[in-house]
């Protein structure tokens, strides 16, 4: 063989091992353990802090809310999808006497036009999204800017609380 | 809460109709639009180099070297504005290191690593090995040592040696225009393979692409050529441009055929998507289809070059005329690219409506860093010509191939 064709051939092999060499320096240790990503990824997202504490936790203390909602049309609804992430209202609440609680374990209590918009604001894009599976119901939907207002003036005067329950709407 | 209810009212300003939140801001821009069009432009240029070869088509010497460096050129910067479009650009080497083979994208690594270091590196340096070693000899300095360093210090240019080079390089040329076709191809198949996207879903989409590309690259090389040329105050060689120009015309009709057909099968099978798309190309992509894709980088050249087929002007006119079509052109392609790229997502998935697209000037995705990359690789071209001047190899070199 030809003086310059081995040396081709040794700087593509030259090149070759190099990527191999690199590839097992760059490549992640715990990469290809349990399927095609970063093993060690899972423990890393599971040292992230929590938030929410889920239903459960919730209707331990609340008891009657769960017996509220169970009937309405909001019982797949979590509790925390409106009142926000409580886990730490969950965790240290009960160490305090009822209206003692301080304001950072105090949760959120929803009810105003703005916020039940989240959900009910009347748009044609959901018309035909089916909620409720069992009953094959939709999510209601109302403008919320002509929606039973006593006031015209002032939209936001009548909350929606005032007349739905928002546990059994 | 504020802030992003005004941001939403921001960008819902530039919506029409229904569409889905993560439609409402273009996620591939202008650089996306480069990929595919710097792509093209090396398949193209590497298969006109391939012609002379492979087909003996002589008459195209002047341009094979230019043709081969061109592509390199721009084969070195191809992935670039990928890797600045990235988010995270620091991780760009980690599609390398942990390909998954189901993802078109990280194969097309290996697509591009291929076609760089077997077909286009090979090609040039069995084309190039006597002469860099001819050259060591008569230079000092640093060119010296990149010559002999590029040689890989080798020495050997019998009429044997120099005999095995012409024949392996006919070999990898070979080898390289099924790949340059892959390498294209796979940029239109990356495209025409996401279902969900009826604009880009059309099995027509890897032909079209590598048509567009052999037409986009053919028409840089007679740009580069006659630039070249120019700068270097030599006597055009007309034949040679004369040729490379009817090429451009063929494959320039090919590819608007099929473009063509692409556009009556969408028209006759009207599928659903249909009347989403109809109002997208009479409406937010008119003036980029129509006008510049359509009459400026395919109409006007189409009639200017068969015209030319039948009637040849002064050599100082067809100069001038080939300069202008050439840039058509390339014009012409680049918004075939865009069309593609940003055509695709200006309309919902849903089909029930529109988004906009408006691109700054400054910016990791505005308009000078598009340009940026765009003129790295005449800068590559330019040094590359001046270490390996095509012009100043000694010739008969082909003349010596395979049997």
């Amino acid at each position: 063989m030809p003086q310059h064709i081995k040396r081709l051939i040794g700087a593509f092999a030259v090149v070759i091992i190099l990527f191999l060499v690199l590839q097992s320096f760059l490549r992640p240790t715990s990469f290809g353990k349990l399927g095609h990503y970063r093993a060690d990824a899972i423990q890393e997202n599971k040292m992230k802090a929590l938030h929410f504490a889920g239903s459960d936790k919730c209707t331990k203390c609340h008891e009657e809310m769960k017996t509220d909602k169970e009937v309405g049309f909001h019982a797949q609804l979590q509790c925390e999808a409106c009142h926000g992430p409580g886990l730490k209202h969950a965790m240290y609440a009960d160490k305090f006497k009822d209206g003692e609680l301080p304001d950072s374990l105090l949760l959120h209590k929803p009810g105003s036009r703005k916020e039940c918009a989240v959900c009910h604001q009347l748009n044609a894009a959901r018309v035909k999204i089916v909620f409720d599976t069992i009953n094959n119901s939709m999510i209601k939907q109302i403008d919320p800017m002509k929606h039973n207002l006593v006031d015209k003036r002032n939209f936001a005067k009548l909350v929606c609380i005032e007349c739905h329950n928002p546990h059994q709407p | 809460m504020t802030q992003h209810i005004q941001h939403l009212y921001e960008v819902l300003s530039k919506v029409d109709g229904y569409v889905y939140p993560n439609e409402i801001e273009l996620n591939w821009s202008i650089l996306i639009v480069l990929y595919p069009y710097i792509t093209g432009l090396v398949a193209g240029a590497f298969i006109l180099a391939s012609l002379e070869r492979i087909f003996k088509l002589h008459v195209l010497r002047p341009t094979y070297g230019i043709a081969l460096l061109t592509a390199l050129s721009f084969m070195l910067v191809a992935t670039m504005p990928l890797v600045s479009h990235l988010g995270k650009p620091q991780r760009a080497y980690e599609i390398m290191v942990t390909p998954h083979l189901s993802s078109a994208m990280a194969i097309f690594g290996f697509v591009y690593l291929w076609y760089l270091m077997v077909v286009l590196l090979l090609e040039i340096w069995f084309d190039y090995r006597r002469d860099m070693i001819i050259w060591a000899g008569e230079t000092t300095g640093l060119k010296r040592f990149l010559y002999r360093a590029f040689s890989l210090w080798s020495t050997d240019i019998s009429p044997k040696a120099v005999a095995l080079d012409n024949k392996l390089g006919y070999i990898v040329t070979i080898i390289g225009v099924p790949s340059a076709f892959l390498l294209h191809g796979y940029v239109g198949f990356i495209f025409g393979s996401i279902k969900a996207n009826p604009w880009w879903s059309t099995v027509l989409m890897p032909v079209i692409f590598l048509f567009s590309a052999i037409v986009s690259g053919i028409a840089l090389v007679m740009l580069v050529y006659i630039v070249i040329t120019s700068i270097r105050k030599l006597k055009i060689d007309m034949p040679c441009v004369d040729t490379i120009a009817s090429y451009l015309f063929y494959i320039l009709l090919i590819d608007f055929v099929l473009e063509g057909l692409d556009q009556i099968h969408r028209i006759y099978i009207a599928e659903e998507s249909f009347d989403v798309l109809h109002n997208l190309v009479f409406g937010r992509l008119f003036f980029t289809l129509f006008i510049m894709q359509g009459l400026i980088g395919t109409v006007i050249p189409l009639l200017t070059l068969g015209t030319l087929q039948f009637y040849k002007p002064k050599i100082q006119i067809r100069k001038a005329i080939y300069t202008v079509i050439a840039a058509l052109i390339l014009i012409g392609i680049f918004f075939m690219r865009w069309n593609v790229v940003i055509g695709g997502q200006l309309f919902s998935k849903s089909f029930y409506g529109y988004t906009s697209f408006k691109i700054g000037l400054i910016g990791t995705e505005g308009y000078l860093m598009a340009a940026f990359w765009l003129i790295v690789p005449f800068i590559i071209l330019s040094f590359l010509l001046w270490l390996f001047p095509p012009w100043k190899k000694k010739e008969d070199d082909h003349e010596i191939q395979v049997g």
